[in-house]
């Protein structure tokens, strides 16, 4: 009972793998799509390798254990800070390329954009869990 | 936050593994605890209390200091 209170997430060790072996299959199939079957199989070959090697040090390594397939309070309030930076980083590096964008006459688009769309997600985000308390 | 927890585990012989086990966290977890590196969940702080049989103040010590830091 005790451990069901402490431990916020657990999944199969299998589940990364399979997550990125599915990743690879889609980007597979979007390069397929497009034209370029060759960069498509690479993708999916790099997406295998990745999802294998995490399976191989997932028992090797605590810390991708933790990341991977058993998520306890302190790998979660890890997990939610990495994606704040993550997700930080990806909104500065829109907020350069809008202005570099515009510094050379260009509209700014797509990056007005995907700046809206972050800005709109972080103020939702910010009411949901206001709401929900 | 200091804490009594690397002391009071040491006192039952058990190893952080042991600990985590129980608690349901990484080992890691119990270490960051241990040194005052990761202050615990409520959930958790009550989870240790109850398994080393005191309460949660005997087990942490928050020196009397407000979340914000301010004295109580």
């Amino acid at each position: 009972m005790i451990k069901e209170r402490c431990q916020t997430a657990a999944r199969s060790k299998w589940f990364f793998p399979l997550f990125c072996l599915g990743l690879g299959v889609v980007v597979l199939l979007a390069s397929w799509l497009g034209g370029q079957l060759g960069a498509g199989v690479y993708g999916l070959v790099v997406m295998a390798v990745f999802g294998l090697v995490v399976l191989l040090l997932a028992g090797r390594s605590e810390t991708i254990r933790g990341l991977t397939i058993g998520r306890d309070e302190r790998f979660a309030q890890i997990d939610l800070r990495a994606t704040a930076v993550a997700g930080l980083a990806v909104i500065l590096a829109v907020i350069v390329a809008f202005l570099v964008a515009i510094a050379h006459g260009q509209n700014g688009s797509p990056y007005t954009w995907l700046g809206a769309i972050a800005g709109l997600a972080y103020l939702a985000a910010v009411g949901y869990f206001r709401w929900r308390g | 936050m200091k804490n009594r927890v690397r002391e009071l585990r040491a006192g039952q012989g058990l190893a952080q593994g042991q600990l985590a086990e129980a608690m349901g966290v990484s080992r890691q977890t119990i270490n960051s605890i241990e040194n005052d590196r990761y202050t615990p969940s409520l959930p958790l702080a009550l989870a240790l209390a109850r398994y080393f049989g005191v309460t949660v103040e005997e087990m942490f010590d928050d020196q009397g200091a407000l979340p914000d830091g301010r004295a109580l």
